[in-house]
């Protein structure tokens, strides 16, 4: 049995967190913008391309990988100043359709460059290396993903504590207007915001595709999506919830996938029935289900209106 | 002044011009029809343009005129292409659609505008279930919970298990499309072209009630709940049941859309409506207007010319006087398309028409003709 | 003692650690002009919102007309004949005077969306409008009934709240500092306003204010609360002489000089 379940719980702590490192990025713009950026799964997509395309043309996959992440930080900072920084004082609506429309945009162009073919994920020595442990194969990179999301985590929990630009990013994210009326940038704490969120988001599209290989114009949607649904879970804003939720997500995610051979080997089920058909739609429905129930997530904070 | 008594509905003469020039367009694409070779774009654009028309103005009933934001859309249109097609396929094709099921389930057929119908209900019944846990929500959590909504119906229609009646995986065909409208005579020749005629007949129909719903006390009460939902509340509008009906009459209309997608598309696949889907019926609501039916409509249309017909040559490398264009390949109309929107979306947020109307527009003209006549006097 | 039509019995309110009302009880009766008078913060707009069902109160009982209304919808409220205006202005921004006051009508309809749409309520449609044009030549809008709701000047607007909250037909009128922001000739017509439309839509009023003109003008019985509890009650002239009154309150305004 154990045999059976193990395989999948390895891949769903893995891809939880990747999902996690994405979640982050779209549980830190919302404690500050109060925006679903619904383009930071495609900014994840185009870390993927812009990998492949230095791999590609020749630069060594050392300098590949650092190169990759100021990139993908870059790509966040100008999609926030352009597309979301004009709009700051129109209605919310107004800047969640601007990110509908830079995750239009983004698919769009890579649709273009690509000519909306799959391309191969170049292949990393080491993190690529197959191993077994516990007697279940799989690619080392699955190993070290949950791993170095735990380091990558800490570090940012200490940088929003300890660090000035992080007490900045607190204030501005429990009071917007006070925090600018007390003097703080809030120009440059929104551009940190999305520079910390899109360079994790461009780690975990490095872990992400080293697994999957491949990369199209669509790959960010779903991962977004999920990882979306992730720091709802979690409870918008908080960092620690969505990544918990992350994990929550793929693993439930990943056992879903293989709940018909699991349920088939325990003798319950004597024969395949499909239900790794619902392995996307599982997250939405627990979306739905939180929402209904507990609408501020796991670690969310109670928001008063006032009249 | 005007002395317009406005204890009646005004029916004014710019009502009245809009009428006409609706009905002109009726006329002229009738005549179009009989003359133009049935191959030409332009039918192709009327035809796609009229489902997005239906299904954008479907949208802004919720998004534009209540204020709900919801990204439903590919769901709703979804579930009404499917019921349409399940109940539609003759007798005689099923055993060949339902190939891997042992010619399904459903073992008859229904008239194509029953089933359209049903398929509307069927949407709007879904919206219903799903309003109760989701309306509650604040705009953004609405809008990713509607979304979420979309993807688990995708998954549901194509489960394996539901196969003897949504086929599966597989997709629907064989159905009755919009060219089994044109009328044809005894050996087969086409006789009289309706193919365009009808779908835009079924679109307007189904605009119009919208347009009559907003115009009714009911819409003036979504418009109340968008504009101040606290001040609505204590107006005595009931909010729940004000918001379930826009968000199931709204997916009643993106079901009937749905249902005329499978017929201008001639088969339906579940794996098609995608969130992208809804993204684009959203892009053009914004083109349009956020508010607005005729921006929509508009704005379906331009979308779907620019996309199908006017744009196509992006996509393809043009040689002019022996100099080869940069950039055109496959995809670069998708990117040109992408600039225009973000455009509209940062620098003209009112779109096309802002809330504003085709009669608010005649009236401007009307009084810009009579200042200046004014004047010249 | 003549019909009571508002009840508050007890009321207690707490956001997490903050008490905003502490125990207020009070007593409207039919054709009353009630004022609930305090400093800011005393819990004045929250006292109403309990009443109008925004909030349930943590404690206590709200009955209307002898019915228990505690913890129902504002919009049930509403249709029990309590009608409101807001201290910030919440008009329906994007529709025009008439449409205002009309869009206020929509709960007594007796249609429902279908009969709406289908335009089979035109008989019910005629007369709503017919209704409300005569409410807004009562209240002297008439001339500006195609106006945009928010084009109209600040004291127009507080005009057009009170219209609308007419139109929804109450036997109780909630007016939430219907004269702030007013010039004092604005607000001498605004007292003038209250008791011509009090005598005409046969109503009962209970106003929150801090024009003590206006208040001590128009009113029969005032309230004075502080820190959410009540500290004084009386007609215009008791309360103008009870210290309490004078410490907590009227002193303070009076140093801040008069409008």
């Amino acid at each position: 049995m154990w045999n059976t379940v193990f395989p999948y719980i390895l891949s769903g702590i893995s891809v939880g967190g990747q999902y996690a490192l994405i979640a982050i990025g779209y549980t830190m713009v919302y404690g500050i913008l109060r925006l679903i950026n619904f383009a930071h799964g495609d900014v994840f997509m185009v870390a993927g391309i812009i990998m492949v395309y230095m791999a590609a043309s020749g630069v060594p996959l050392w300098l590949c990988i650092p190169l990759v992440l100021v990139l993908t930080a870059l790509i966040g900072f100008v999609i926030e100043r352009v597309a979301y920084k004009p709009l700051r004082t129109a209605p919310r609506m107004s800047a969640m359709i601007s990110a509908i429309g830079v995750s239009y945009t983004l698919q769009n162009l890579v649709l273009y460059i690509t000519g909306g073919l799959n391309q191969i994920y170049p292949t990393i020595p080491w993190i690529s290396d197959s191993v077994t442990i516990f007697g279940a194969t799989t690619k080392m990179v699955t190993v070290i993903t949950p791993f170095l999301t735990i380091i990558l985590v800490v570090a940012l929990v200490l940088l929003i504590n300890h660090t000035k630009i992080g007490m900045a990013m607190r204030a501005v994210s429990r009071d917007f207007e006070t925090s600018q009326l007390m003097g703080i940038k809030i120009n440059s704490v929104i551009s940190m915001t999305f520079v910390i969120g899109t360079f994790l988001a461009g780690v975990a599209s490095i872990l992400y595709f080293t697994n999957y290989t491949t990369v199209i114009q669509t790959s960010g949607a779903m991962p977004g999506l999920k990882a979306f649904v992730a720091a709802v879970f979690g409870g918008i804003g908080s960092i620690p919830g969505a990544v918990v939720g992350a994990f929550i997500i793929g693993i439930a995610e990943n056992i879903i996938k293989g709940l018909d051979i699991i349920l088939f080997k325990a003798g319950i089920l004597s024969g395949p029935v499909g239900l790794a058909t619902f392995s996307d739609a599982f997250t939405f429905a627990l979306l739905i289900i939180i929402l209904a129930v507990k609408p501020t997530g796991l670690f969310g904070e109670k928001i008063t209106d006032k009249v | 002044m005007s002395n317009s008594i406005s204890s009646r509905k005004k029916i004014d003469s710019a009502t009245i011009i809009s009428a006409v020039i609706v009905a002109c367009i009726y006329v002229a694409v009738f005549v179009a029809e009989q003359f133009v070779p049935a191959t030409s774009m332009l039918f192709t654009v009327l035809k796609k343009g009229a489902t997005y028309a239906l299904v954008a103005v479907s949208m802004n009933l919720c998004n534009g005129f209540t204020g709900i934001f919801s990204l439903g859309q590919a769901g709703f249109m979804l579930i009404g292409a499917y019921v349409y097609g399940i109940f539609t396929i003759p007798q005689a094709a099923r055993m060949d659609v339902y190939q891997y099921y042992n010619g399904g389930l459903v073992q008859f057929t229904l008239p194509w505008f029953v089933a359209m119908i049903l398929g509307g209900l069927a949407a709007a019944f879904f919206a219903f279930l799903i309003g109760m846990p989701v309306l509650r929500l604040k705009s953004d959590y609405l809008a990713i919970a509607t979304l979420g909504f979309a993807e688990i119906i995708r998954a549901l229609f194509q489960w394996d298990k539901l196969g003897p009646v949504t086929n599966g995986s597989n997709m629907l065909r064989l159905f009755p499309a919009f060219n089994d409208f044109n009328i044809k005579g005894a050996n087969g020749q086409v006789t009289v072209y309706l193919s365009t005629l009808v779908p835009l007949l079924i679109a307007g129909v189904c605009i119009g009630i919208i347009i009559l719903l907003i115009n009714s006390t009911f819409g003036r009460a979504l418009k109340a709940i968008r504009d101040d939902e606290i001040a609505a509340e204590a107006m005595g509008i009931r909010l729940a049941s004000h918001k379930r009906l826009a968000f199931c009459i709204s997916s009643f209309f993106a079901g009937v859309g749905g249902a005329m997608l499978a017929m201008y598309q001639t088969t339906v696949q579940a794996k098609s409506f995608t969130t992208a889907m809804t993204y684009e019926i959203l892009l053009i609501v914004v083109i349009g207007g956020i508010g607005s039916v005729t921006g929509s409509c508009i704005s379906s249309f331009l979308f779907v010319a620019a996309s199908e017909w006017w744009l196509r040559f992006l996509d393809q490398k043009q040689v002019i006087g022996g100099f080869e264009v940069p950039l055109l390949r496959n995809g670069f109309r998708l990117v040109v398309f992408s600039i225009i929107i973000m455009i509209v979306v940062l620098f003209f947020r009112q779109g096309i028409m802002g809330t504003r109307e085709l009669p608010d527009l005649i009236r401007g003209w009307q009084r810009k003709g009579k200042g200046k006549e004014a004047h010249g006097k | 003692m003549s019909e009571n039509v508002l009840h508050i019995d007890h009321l207690t309110m707490r956001f997490g650690g903050v008490v905003a009302v502490n125990d207020l009880s009070m007593d409207i009766n039919k054709g009353e002009i009630v004022a609930l008078i305090g400093p800011n913060g005393a819990g004045k707009t929250t006292a109403f919102n309990m009443v109008t069902g925004v909030y349930t109160p943590t404690e206590g009982k709200v009955i209307l007309d002898g019915q228990d209304v505690t913890g129902k919808r504002p919009d049930e409220i509403t249709k029990l004949g309590v009608a409101r205006t807001f201290q910030n202005i919440r008009l329906f921004s994007s529709m025009t005077v008439f449409d205002n006051v009309l869009t206020a009508r929509h709960l007594r309809r007796t249609s429902n969306f279908l009969t709406a749409t289908f335009r089979l309520n035109a008989a019910e449609e005629r007369k709503m409008r017919a209704e409300t044009e005569a409410l807004l030549k009562e209240v002297d809008l008439y001339d500006l009934k195609d106006e945009m709701a928010t084009s109209l000047p600040y004291g127009k607007q507080r005009l057009l709240e009170i219209a609308r909250a007419l139109s929804t037909q109450p036997k109780l009128l909630l007016l939430d500092e219907p004269a702030a922001g007013m010039n004092p000739q604005e607000t001498e017509e605004l007292g003038v306003f209250i008791r011509q439309i009090k005598d005409k839509f046969n109503l009962t009023v209970f106003l929150i204010e801090h024009h003590m003109n206006l208040v001590m003008g128009i009113s029969d019985r005032i309230y004075v609360i502080d820190f959410g509890k009540q500290i004084a009650q009386g007609t215009p002239a008791e309360v103008q002489d009870n210290p309490a009154v004078i410490a907590a309150y009227l002193g303070v305004d009076e140093e801040e000089g008069v409008q």
